[in-house]
């Protein structure tokens, strides 16, 4: 006999009944609600096809009409974008009375379309900021002491123009952020011109600088070719060294897409069996940093057998004859020998890729931190134009950027070797923006140190128009000798403005040289790891900066779409946007007039849509001209008219555009360019959105043509290649009378690149061409280190064996403006005593330095301790069992102390470490040293404590993929 | 009658994360408490699959069965809630639960639990709907605007599905039609004579 | 007309031979192409790219969930009890078990027991003193065993009927109280059961101490059994304890330190036990319960109304000496060995019989 339960019959409860009620009712809804049933019904999306369906539930999705679901008036319903990588997420946010009280998924977002990962759908606690630095600090004796703004500002700007009288304004270091708006990127970089120093930088530098000399040094432009949602047309994807299922997630809502309907193949050659590798089709275990090898290790099977594309290298590409000649280098044995990998796999990769093709490359850390970084990302996009999948649908070198703004931080150049817009930093760079910011160009050099520290053909090279040093090597900076730095004196005052310090190596120098700084500044939401992880009682300032949820302006996603923000909430606490902060700076450093000189101020803050309207007027070389707050805003307004592959709006207000007017969005807002969805694609006119490779690198080359020959992009006029276009150019092909009376003023001796009126462009385009030309890609970079991409060890490497015939560089004298070394470290055995190679990379909960997700309580409870992973058989030769502590001790002798994750993802004699711990050093827990109330709830070791020496060729990205260590039982 | 359920796509699944912290975000769920978790078999090696899990509002529900207060109900759309008030915190939900939906907020002495808490498919308690009580106990009411749970409607690449049974086997369906041997299969590798075993 | 039949034979005949043909034709056609290949020139066959397919290893996946091919313990950054297991096969084991066998069993047993005591009790009515009371009194429990005995008692019934409360109240007590009521009384009767049952376990191990010396099973016991305690056969020795007394002690030590040990593990959940070990002490635990409560019954009836003289032995701490000689002959043999244990007939008879207020014989009424 069974006892019947009560619950077995339906009870039906009183919340079914009081919808009617809900609209009294106080509290978090004061809500309307819907008939249950109406969602289920919601045919129109089943109607819409089957390959929608498939990825989405018709009962799940609900097209997020504001003016729906905000029944109540007191729910306000805002866009923006996610603050933390670069797929750029769509993100809405329910106010109610200025409080941020919910979220809701941005379904008609074209490129996430609702999804998140799980720092995206926590970003709400943005609104809670329990662990904020609240008010501008001081570091008095040891203790933090609350000042006011005002105070904070002048003793800063009084310690820096002290320092600046002293030693020169390159003494001090204006440390940027990925996580500015492109409006706040701008300004800052604007604003250390107007101090005088090229000693400013952000974090591309350690993440995709080797990316973008490297790519942009092949083609033109080195940001990611396609974007995530061109990846549907795929039919076949390679990954190497990244794991977009914790670092990109919602990437792999479209890579899945493409795996699933067009069956396309996923290769992921990593060193780690990582979460990604998981759901590939094929996973290639590599040594790590032999990626050269494994490139051209799939060439030469792709040479041999005849696949490469011949006609699109004959007409699109220069160079590939030499880099046949080393990959005939590459022969299977060697290529296992070196990178470990068998040649049955490299087949099978390659066969994979030129039997499916269009295929696309997809790269990210695992390929760029290293010494040789930028000839492995010039073997990838190599790889690529020998596939001829350059310039197609599903095809490309889609590159996945870091942070949710890193894309536009580099373009708007908060670099140390540009200005805005890749200009770079000649005379005639120079002259471009001093005549966009409508400011003498002496005065602006008269700003600058007025001496010269480097040569160029034997002649003196002014400070201005001198790399400065970059963020990877600034504790060099400060310890260096000064005698062999190329500036007057050492770094004497640091500003980490929306930079974490735990991202970049050589953690315990990095102590040193913060203890010896004259001042250290952060300007942060959080107080970051700098704020704790060096022993000074004093000199240091903690200035509390908004984060994006609390102003507004544009970001640009790693696609290179601009996506615009707009406010959640009013900045917490004291708090202040970055360009308030800047602008209070400027003041009080005595440039403020002519940092905003055509930029309305209102209550010391920058208006944002003058500074987009402000480099819209100056950023010609790639295009960020066309994209106006408003055309911006407009777009926002109709995310579900874009198409989910395409990305271009089929009717409404924005009929034709391609979601975030992706760059170049030629022209000036008025001529209505629809953005460049995917870059080099010869198959549409350039008016649409079609492109040719860039005529960069000169017209001939030892009496070959590095024009393009016979392949042009659709409508173009003139059926070959050409060469960038200027005021010369244009007169030639006659052209010329094209344009207005005002333009021609504008572009008389001047180029595309910097005729203001933007008329040569507008002419070039209006006949088909490119305004940058219509040039080979080229496969030789005959300006690098290595023209043809060849491998070298790293500099802390296991394989003693193959280091005398793949040795690292030369060590040099002065690198931007830095002694740097390479051989006289690889030339020491460190094998022995640190027999295994350590790797590092991310996590899905944290993002960065980690101390603004570490401060997420939803995020901080999934990852509560810094780990190692380490293979079972490391872990018995050392008796260590899962979850025991370890000690890992870096080649330079530098310690952590950590938990062991045994775990077969790892090879045997390999660890890796994720990165976005800090506020351990050493086994020492810093918590104390934090301010009261911002600490974060999970500390621990920092990875790069550990991390060494090791610096790229070109751009000086640290070398964090390759080094070496020791693992002991704690 | 709609029959609401949870479907967790191994395939698309990738341990992102997204779900617990959506539910988290929009429930107020304290730390210590995860009314979902992901969890992933064979990690570190090749086949591993993660899934998602939570309440799975069974028909025939076993917390139900072996409360001894009988503090649960069934909703018309088969949604499984209970009653936080007539709850005493025995744990037994939480034995006979076979996805480990019930959680405790505190784990003393004497068997001091806390009143359960667990996965409420976005549809609030027995509470008067969207007032400040069922938001406090239970944590949003999506149901009752409309809407579906927030974790799937989050999930970063559709692998977890919310919504009516028999829309999500549809849905489901067409994705292993699409999909078709690739699940079996882990590939192609070739093997070419001579340099392979 | 013989060539009319000839062309007609004939004509059968060549009908005959073409249906065969071209059936044979039908049959050998398909086969063709299969001649071909046979025939054909061996093409060299192209060694290098022989296609493997390669299974993926997740094919196992929802074989490992459910556990079918043993225990698979998974992985989540949710670090909780249990939570690296995706599917708890015990779960719905035990809800079976609670459910079709604990309740209706233990209600069965339970009733089944309570119900044939008292058909016994009809029947044969209580058991008296055969041949009325000596009037002598014998020592039989010390201060200490009492206490520990009736300690024991109280604790054992408050967590017997809150845990019968908890078990059975869902169904009887719901209808009476409604949900709001019966979760106060519940919440009561669970508080109150896991603050004594630590208790519980300290009573059971003072019992156990105080009384096994006498405990321990002998030969006579075994007699006991076979003449089924006296029932039939007649006269059954005993020690101090008879040979059922012996078993129900050992039944209490075993199922009530089964009870305390399982409770325990139940409810100090600190210790971070998974669903599987609860599952199974709770089994342990209510079955240990009922059989116990169910038994206690019988225990209960015998030391009361059942046989008279036996109550106050836990009461007073004496018995008269008619009733030892009849029920516990060898213990009386024992203790009247040393006549120091007898204590004077007159000063107890009185107080004995005012205590326990039966009626003697020699007094009448």
């Amino acid at each position: 006999m069974k006892l019947i339960k009560k619950s077995d019959q339906v009870i039906i409860p009183d919340a079914d009944s009081s919808a009617q009620k809900s609209n009294e009712a106080p509290g978090r809804f004061g809500g309307w609600s819907m008939n249950r049933r109406e969602f289920l019904q919601n045919s129109s999306l089943v109607a819409g096809g089957a390959a929608l369906t498939t990825m989405f539930s018709p009962a799940m999705i609900r097209k997020a009409d504001a003016s729906v679901s905000a029944g109540s008036s007191t729910t306000k319903q805002v866009k923006s974008v996610c603050t933390h990588c670069a797929v750029g997420c769509g993100v809405i946010a329910e106010v109610q009375n200025g409080v941020w009280t919910g979220q809701e998924p941005a379904f008609d977002n074209p490129i996430s379309k609702g999804a998140h990962c799980a720092k995206g759908a926590a970003v709400r606690e943005h609104g809670h900021g329990e662990r904020r630095l609240k008010y501008p600090m001081k570091l008095v004796d040891g203790k933090w002491k609350k000042v006011s703004w005002d105070q904070a500002i002048n003793e800063v700007g009084d310690k820096l123009l002290e320092i600046r009288k002293q030693s020169g304004p390159d003494s001090v270091y204006l440390l940027g952020s990925a996580k500015h708006s492109n409006e706040q990127a701008y300004l800052f970089r604007k604003m250390a011109a107007m101090w005088g120093t090229n000693n400013v930088d952000h974090q591309a530098r350690i993440c995709h600088s080797t990316t973008v000399a490297g790519v942009a040094n092949t083609w033109g432009y080195g940001a990611m070719t396609n974007s995530m949602n061109d990846i549907h047309n795929s039919k076949a994807i390679m990954l190497v060294g990244g794991n977009p299922a914790e670092a990109h997630p919602v990437s792999l809502l479209h890579i899945f897409k493409a795996k699933e309907e067009n069956n396309a193949p996923l290769i992921v050659i990593d060193p780690r069996f990582t979460r990604t590798a998981t759901h590939a089709s094929q996973f290639m275990r590599i040594r790590p940093g032999t990626d050269v090898p494994v490139i051209w290790g799939m060439l030469y099977h792709i040479f041999k057998n005849g696949w490469e594309d011949k006609d699109f290298i004959r007409q699109r590409v220069y160079g590939m004859d030499e880099i046949k000649k080393e990959v005939a280098k590459w022969t299977p044995e060697e290529v296992e020998r070196v990178s470990g990998v068998p040649e049955k796999e490299i087949y099978t990769a390659a066969k994979t890729m030129a039997e499916h093709r269009p295929g696309t490359f997809i790269w990210c850390m695992g390929g760029t931190q290293h010494t040789i970084g930028n000839n492995n990302t010039r073997a990838y996009c190599v790889f690529q134009l020998a596939l001829g999948n350059m310039g197609v649908a599903g095809g490309g070198t889609n590159i996945f950027r870091g942070h949710d703004n890193v894309q536009g931080a580099t373009d708007l150049g908060v670099l140390a070797n540009t200005l805005p817009g890749y200009y770079g930093l000649s005379k005639g760079a120079w002259k471009h923006w001093a005549g966009v910011w409508d400011l003498d160009i002496d005065w602006i050099k008269g700003r600058f140190d007025q001496g010269s520290y480097e040569k160029s053909k034997d002649k003196d090279v002014a400070v201005m128009n001198t790399k400065g040093i970059p963020v990877s090597r600034w504790i060099d900076g400060v310890l260096e000798d000064k005698a062999n730095i190329a500036q007057k004196d050492n770094v004497r005052a640091m500003i980490f403005w929306g930079h974490a310090p735990n991202s970049q190596t050589r953690g315990l120098e990095m102590k040193k040289a913060m203890e010896k700084l004259d001042m250290l500044v952060v300007v942060d939401p959080y107080p970051t790891v700098s704020a704790v992880m060096h022993d000074r009682k004093d000199g240091v300032y903690l200035l509390p900066a908004s984060t994006q949820f609390e102003t507004y302006g544009s970001a640009t996603a790693s696609n290179r779409s601009l996506q615009w923000r707009d406010k959640v909430i009013e900045p917490l606490f004291e708090s202040l946007p970055d360009h308030t902060i800047m602008y209070k700076l400027a003041k009080k450093l005595g440039f403020a007039d002519q940092l905003t000189k055509h930029i309305e101020v209102n209550n010391d803050e920058p208006l944002v849509e003058d500074i987009t309207r402000e480099f819209n007027r100056g950023m010609w070389t790639i295009g960020y001209t066309g994209q106006s707050p408003e055309r911006l805003k407009l777009q926002q307004q109709n995310w579900a008219t874009f198409d989910f592959t395409t990305l271009k709006a089929e009717g409404g207000p924005c009929d034709g555009e391609y979601y975030g007017l992706p760059w170049p969005c030629w022209g000036n807002p008025e001529m209505d360019h629809p953005g460049t969805p995917n870059l080099y694609d010869t198959s549409k006119k350039v008016a649409e959105g079609g492109l040719t490779f860039r005529a960069r690198f000169g017209v001939e080359r030892d009496g070959v043509n590095l024009l393009a020959e016979n392949s042009y992009s659709k409508g173009s006029e003139i059926k070959d290649g050409y060469p960038e276009f200027s005021d010369k150019l244009l007169k030639k092909l006659g052209w010329w009378d094209d344009l207005t009376d005002k333009e021609k003023q504008a572009a008389e001796g001047k180029n595309w690149k910097t005729d203001l009126s933007g008329g040569i462009q507008r002419v070039a385009i209006k006949h088909g061409c490119s305004p940058f030309g219509n040039a080979k890609a080229r496969a030789v970079v005959w300006t690098f280190p290595d023209p043809v991409p060849i491998h070298r060890e790293p500099l802390y490497t296991s394989r003693r064996d193959l280091v005398e015939k793949y040795p690292t560089y030369e060590d040099r004298k002065s690198f931007w403006r830095l002694p740097t070394r390479y051989e006289s470290i690889q030339a020491k055995d460190y094998s022995k005593d640190y027999p295994i190679i350590l790797t590092s990379g991310r996590l899905v909960e944290y993002e960065g330095g980690g101390d603004e997700s570490r401060s997420n309580p939803w995020l901080a409870e999934l990852q509560q301790h810094m780990f190692v992973e380490m293979h079972p058989r490391d872990a018995n030769n050392i008796s260590i069992k899962d979850g025991e502590d370890v000690w890992v001790e870096g080649a330079e002798g530098a310690r952590i102390k950590v938990k062991a994750q045994v775990t077969r993802r790892v090879d045997p004699g390999v660890a890796f470490l994720p990165f976005h711990f800090g506020g351990h050093l050493e086994g020492k827990d810093l918590r104390s040293k934090y301010p009261e109330g911002s600490d974060p709830y999970i500390l621990g070791e920092a990875a790069n404590t550990a991390m060494s020496y090791g610096y790229d060729s070109v751009t000086q990205m640290q070398e964090s993929k390759c080094s070496l260590c020791r693992i002991t039982k704690a | 009658m709609a029959r609401m359920k949870f479907y967790c796509d191994a395939e698309r699944c990738i341990e992102c994360n997204a779900c617990i912290t959506a539910c988290k975000n929009e429930n107020e769920v304290p730390w210590g408490v995860n009314r979902r978790r992901v969890v992933t078999i064979k990690d570190g090696e090749p086949g591993e699959r993660s899934l998602s899990v939570a309440c799975m509002h069974c028909s025939d529900a076993p917390c139900a069965a072996v409360c001894p207060v009988d503090c649960f109900y069934t909703t018309d759309d088969g949604i499984v809630l209970h009653d936080k008030d007539i709850c005493i915190g025995c744990g037994y939900c939480f034995y006979a639960c076979p996805f480990g939906a019930p959680q405790f907020p505190s784990a003393a002495a004497f068997g001091s639990r806390g009143k359960m808490d667990k996965c409420t498919f976005c549809a609030g308690g027995p509470e008067e709907t969207h007032s400040s009580e069922e938001h406090t106990k239970y944590g949003s009411n999506r149901i009752a605007e409309g809407k579906l749970p927030l974790c799937a409607e989050m999930c970063s690449t559709k692998a977890l599905l919310a919504g009516d049974a028999d829309v999500l086997s549809d849905i489901y369906r067409k994705r292993v039609i699409n999909r078709g041997a690739s699940v079996l299969n882990w590939g192609v590798q070739y093997k070419k004579a001579g340099i392979d075993s | 007309m013989a060539s009319e039949t000839n062309t007609k034979s004939a004509r059968m005949r060549k009908t005959v031979y073409f249906s065969i043909l071209s059936l044979l034709i039908v049959l050998a056609l398909p086969l063709i192409p299969y001649a071909f290949d046979a025939l054909a020139v061996d093409v060299k066959q192209n060694k290098e790219d022989k296609l493997v397919a390669l299974q993926s290893p997740a094919i196992n996946l929802w074989n490992d969930v459910r556990q079918r091919n043993g225990k698979i313990e998974g992985t989540s950054q949710v670090k909780s009890v249990d939570s690296g297991i995706l599917i708890n096969k015990t779960g719905e084991d035990w809800r079976r078990f609670r459910l079709e066998i604990l309740v209706p069993y233990g209600a069965y047993l339970m009733a089944g027991i309570l119900g044939a005591i008292i058909l016994f009790y009809l029947v044969r009515g209580k058991t008296l003193i055969s041949g009325g009371r000596s009037g002598e009194r014998i020592p039989r429990f010390t201060l200490n065993q009492r206490t520990a005995h009736w300690f024991t008692a109280g604790v054992f019934w408050l967590l017997a009927i809150t845990g019968l409360i908890l078990l059975y109240g869902k169904f009887v007590l719901i209808p009476l109280l409604g949900a709001e009521g019966f979760s106060i009384t519940a919440a009561a009767c669970k508080e109150m059961h896991n603050l004594f049952g630590p208790l519980f376990l300290l009573a059971v191990l003072a019992m156990l101490i105080l009384l096994v010396k006498d405990n321990f099973f002998k030969l006579v016991d075994l007699k006991w059994f076979a003449k089924g305690g006296g029932m039939f056969g007649g006269h059954v020795s005993a020690g101090r304890f008879n040979a059922g007394e012996k078993t129900w002690f050992w039944m209490v030590m075993i199922f009530g330190i089964a009870l305390g040990i399982s409770g325990l593990i139940l409810e100090f959940a600190i210790l971070g036990q998974g669903r599987e070990v609860m599952a199974l002490s709770h089994m342990f635990h209510g079955i240990s319960a009922l059989i116990l409560i169910s038994v206690s019954f019988g225990h209960i009836y015998l030391g009361t109304v059942g046989v008279e003289g036996t109550l106050e032995s836990m009461t007073t701490g004496s018995v008269d000496a008619a009733w030892a000689k009849e029920h516990h002959d060898l213990w009386y043999k024992e203790m009247t060995e040393d006549s120091e244990t007898i204590v004077s007939a007159d000063k107890n008879t009185q107080s004995g019989i005012a205590q326990s207020g039966i009626a003697s014989p020699d007094t009448g009424g």
